[in-house]
């Protein structure tokens, strides 16, 4: 059947709207001026400005010593999380499981300042590390606490891919080897991890260009010690000259997706390999699981240990924190606990309203986010065309934007297209930018509920009298209802962990926790930063309780 | 006026050519099975048929009106095709009641409510489905969801019936019941079907008229008796019934016969294809039609019974002699040895 005009209108619809911020970045980096100054020509002057400054040398070398350590911490960690949970009776798994994907969840930049606050130089177990021991035995402030902390933080990507296409193995491929005389770690050394290396590496870069994204967390715990990545950089060249230094912000930013770019679309050529050995078969492929014997315990531990550190250390940092009244050497908790802060909130509008606004851009914004994901999916389903296609590479171009560039080409848009003007302080503008950062994995959750629709129920309609449109309606969407209703409770968590897209459009009604949070970093209000902080910590475990009350899948 | 005509349809499918120019016709009250292996394109046909699949090149009828032709680029959606398909899956909607499912078809015609109701209960009843309206698919057996298959696509009364499979996922032995009531339903509501299967007996049974296709092309059609008597090819011969294969080359030939010389035999046989003596020929004889005989005799090879098969209803018997081996089904069991195995010339079809 030939492409439907809908269809291609859609496309056309996702195209202005991916591509329009990525050519206004791209106009902007070749001028030598704001774009909206009556002064801006067309210049490589911002270029030459960025790529002779020896401070964007060092943060792009940083950049990716901390990408690589990313990886090497967790690849090789995600991928034993992933065959220890999946595949061995490791104890307690079923509900470790869904544990592991926590940090998926969690804010970076509020994670950054649990550790700052936990085990920073006056953190909490620091000094009672130090009480203990005479000194402490870390330093988190440096590019070794940076990456090992992102690395850990990372582990759950690698454990997704890893462990759903461990599932789907055909369990009689490891009790071949078993039958033929392999051990439990043999089997996974030389048949389990073998087989999903494919996927391995898909995670793998996916971590290695997320560690190019970073922000949260340099910007946090890389900052006390100077240390600057790509992000931060641009993140400091924001008020440099005085002027906005938006030529030159566009410029970092180019340099950011020249990396990320070709990186996201490997990716996507790596995926038709990656489930490579990946036979679907039917029901009935609950395989017994690999007895672990003698490591089942020490296995346990490791698995703790990880989660400990990424989520236990960091969360009971944030929780302490927003409890005391203060904190240092010589203090003693028991005399400073405090609910203080938790009402200084209520005395700064803007932070009441960020609260208000992050719910509300969670619920009904990730509400009409899954409505337009809905949308977009629907405009490509079961078709095969060059189209479908051309949307396929159009959705996963906005992985290549870190939120921080992906809310500063959102702002210039809003500023350049002057219809627009006027829904710039309205959470419209947020909306708009959070829905397109999102809109790779909204799809992948919609797309793998309509992946479970079976062709023929929709040709059955067909075949009975109702056209497409029609079909969608009574068919396909009442189909996918719960997958939808999941996929509304996973956006309104990432929308509200969301904290980097919102940086520069932050302004007056369009405060949001996250970007507040960054803002306030800058001031040094810590007792309000670990009070907002627990309450987006609140709202996402809200949202996290009832997607596992639900038993929605939490990963695509 | 033919209910549906096909012609010369093309199709190709991830750059491998599915059908090379098939043509059929389907009179009212006709059915016919569409017969192949899997990848014979059958079940494309079919789909292109119901719209679902768009052909390369071709023209496909429905009565008056053409659905689908590539030279003038019409192509009717298959909603607006009004034919009825039942799914090898069946393809029920697993979030609506019994009646839900079969009611589809007649709330898109804009049915009344009442009309709706009656329509449906007439042909849930017909169907025997009477008392299990307003159950859900997942509570009823495999047969029975077959029949709410069948139900749907029959209540609005399209003109074709298309069929795809539509027993094969049933066991064995509801099948073969399944079979023979298909066959009543449809002469009872004289139907038009097209009906796709690989399965042959299953093809013979439900259908006036078979079409075997094979590597995209109808390799033969005609009804079931001349299908399975007169097989115009090796391939059909093989595919329709259950063989002996005896290969050889052609010694002589006399009266339409032709004699096989195989190892250390000669056999007459009918010749049912234009070879010439000298050339190499395969001859096939269906294992219902070679017999074990009392001695020595026109036709007849001295072969060893190896070993006897209990199948139930009956023995089969497996023979060799030298490298030729063959089977033979009789009522009782034997002892191994020496036995004398006819071969009627009338039955034994050379190629």
């Amino acid at each position: 059947m030939r492409a439907h005009p809908v269809r291609l209108a859609g496309v056309a619809v996702v195209a202005v709207v991916v591509l329009a911020p990525l050519g206004l970045v791209l106009y902007q980096s070749l001028l030598n001026a704001p774009f909206f100054s009556p002064a801006a020509r067309g210049s490589l002057a911002a270029y030459r400005y960025v790529l002779g400054d020896s401070d964007f040398h060092g943060a792009f070398l940083t950049s990716v010593i901390i990408a690589f350590g990313m990886v090497a911490i967790a690849m090789p960690l995600g991928g034993l999380l992933a065959f220890l949970v999946a595949r061995t009776d490791l104890p307690g798994r079923r509900w470790i499981e869904p544990l592991l994907l926590v940090p998926i969840f969690l804010s970076p930049v509020v994670l950054a300042f649990g550790y700052v606050v936990a085990v920073g130089p006056v953190g909490f177990f620091s000094l009672w590390v130090k009480a203990l021991i005479g000194s402490v035995p870390w330093n988190l402030y440096s590019v070794g606490g940076l990456i090992l902390i992102a690395g850990l933080t990372h582990v759950p990507h690698v454990y997704l891919y890893t462990a759903s296409a461990l599932k789907s193995l055909n369990p009689e491929l490891e009790e071949a080897a078993r039958t033929a005389g392999a051990g439990v770690w043999r089997v996974a050394l030389t048949v389990s991890l073998p087989l999903v290396t494919p996927a391995l590496v898909f995670s793998g870069v996916l971590v290695f260009f997320l560690g190019f994204e970073l922000f949260g967390l340099p910007l946090v715990l890389g900052d006390p010690a100077g240390i600057l990545v790509l992000t931060t950089y641009l993140y400091k060249l924001t008020n440099l000259l005085g002027t906005p230094s938006y030529h030159l912000m566009a410029v970092v930013a180019v340099a950011i997706i020249a990396v990320t770019l070709p990186l996201v679309y490997l990716q996507r050529h790596l995926l038709r390999y990656a489930n490579r050995y990946i036979t679907v078969v039917g029901k009935g492929l609950a395989a017994r699981p690999l007895p672990l014997g003698r490591y089942r315990w020490p296995a346990l531990v490791l698995v703790l240990a990880w989660l400990a550190v990424t989520v236990g250390v960091p969360l009971s940092g944030v929780a302490l924190r927003s409890v005391v009244a203060t904190w240092g050497e010589g203090v003693r908790l028991t005399e400073v606990l405090t609910l203080h802060h938790f009402r200084e909130l209520m005395e700064y509008p803007n932070l009441i309203r960020g609260i208000v606004n992050t719910l509300v851009i969670g619920t009904v914004g990730g509400g009409l986010a899954v409505a337009v994901y809905a949308g977009i999916a629907l405009v490509s389903h079961r078709w095969q065309g060059r189209g479908a296609m051309l949307l396929d590479y159009l959705v996963m171009t906005p992985r290549a934007l870190p939120g921080l560039i992906a809310g500063l080409a959102f702002l210039w848009i809003f500023l350049f297209f002057k219809p627009l003007a006027p829904f710039r302080s309205t959470l419209f503008s947020l909306w708009l930018a959070y829905t397109v950062v999102w809109v790779a994995y909204g799809l992948r959750l919609i797309s793998s509920a309509l992946y479970q629709v079976g062709p023929e129920l929709e040709e059955a309609a067909r075949v009975a009298g109702a056209g497409q449109a029609r079909v969608y309606r009574d068919v396909t969407l009442p189909l996918v209802r719960f997958g939808l209703l999941g996929s509304w409770l996973l956006i309104f968590m990432i929308f509200c962990r969301e904290y980097s897209t919102g940086v520069y459009l932050l302004g007056p009604n369009t405060e949001v926790i996250g970007s507040l949070i960054v803002s306030l970093w800058g001031t040094g209000a810590l007792d309000l930063i670990a009070a907002l902080s627990v309450i987006n910590v609140l709202l996402i475990g809200a949202g996290l309780a009832v997607a596992l009350r639900l038993g929605v899948r939490l990963h695509a | 006026m033919p209910e549906l005509v096909v012609e010369q349809i093309h199709k190709r499918l991830g750059g491998n050519e599915v059908l090379k120019g098939v043509s059929l016709s389907l009179a009212r009250g006709e059915v016919i099975a569409l017969l192949g292996h899997s990848g014979s394109g059958k079940t494309t046909l079919l789909r292109s048929i119901a719209g679902l699949e768009t052909p390369d090149a071709g023209r496909i009828t429905l009565g008056d009106r053409t659905v689908f032709d590539a030279d003038r680029r019409i192509e009717v959606p298959p909603e607006k095709r009004g034919l009825g398909l039942v799914f090898q899956s069946y393809a029920l909607w697993p979030n609506r009641t019994v009646f839900a499912n079969v009611a589809y078809g007649l709330r898109l015609r804009r049915a009344g409510d009442a009309d709706v109701r009656r329509r449906v209960g007439e042909v849930l009843d017909r169907l025997g489905l009477g008392k299990f309206a307003e159950r859900y698919p997942h509570q009823l057996s495999g047969g029975q969801q077959q029949r709410v298959a069948l139900a749907r696509a029959l209540v609005y009364q399209p003109p074709v019936l298309l069929l795809d499979e539509p027993l094969s996922n049933l066991d064995a032995k509801l099948r073969e019941e399944a079979r023979s009531w298909l066959r009543q339903l449809i002469l009872q509501l004289q139907i038009s079907a097209v009906y796709v299967t690989h399965d042959q007996v299953e093809a013979m049974a439900v259908a006036d008229r078979v079409l075997f296709l094979r590597d995209g092309r109808i390799e033969q059609e005609g009804t079931p008796q001349d299908m399975y008597e007169h097989p115009a090819s090796a391939i059909t011969a093989d595919f329709m019934g259950t063989n002996n294969r005896l290969t050889g080359t052609l010694g002589a030939m006399a009266d339409g016969r032709g004699r096989l010389d195989g190892e250390d035999f000669g056999l007459w046989g009918r010749l049912c294809s234009p070879i010439g003596v000298g050339s190499a020929s395969t001859a096939f004889i269906r294992l219902e039609r070679t017999r074990l005989a009392d001695g020595s005799g026109e036709n007849r090879l001295a072969m060893r019974l190896e070993t006897s098969l209990y199948l139930g209803e009956r023995w089969e018997y497996l023979l060799t002699r030298g490298g030729l081996r063959v089977r033979a089904w009789g009522r009782a069991p034997l002892p191994p040895g020496e036995r004398w195995v006819e071969f009627p010339a009338d039955d034994l079809w050379l190629f």
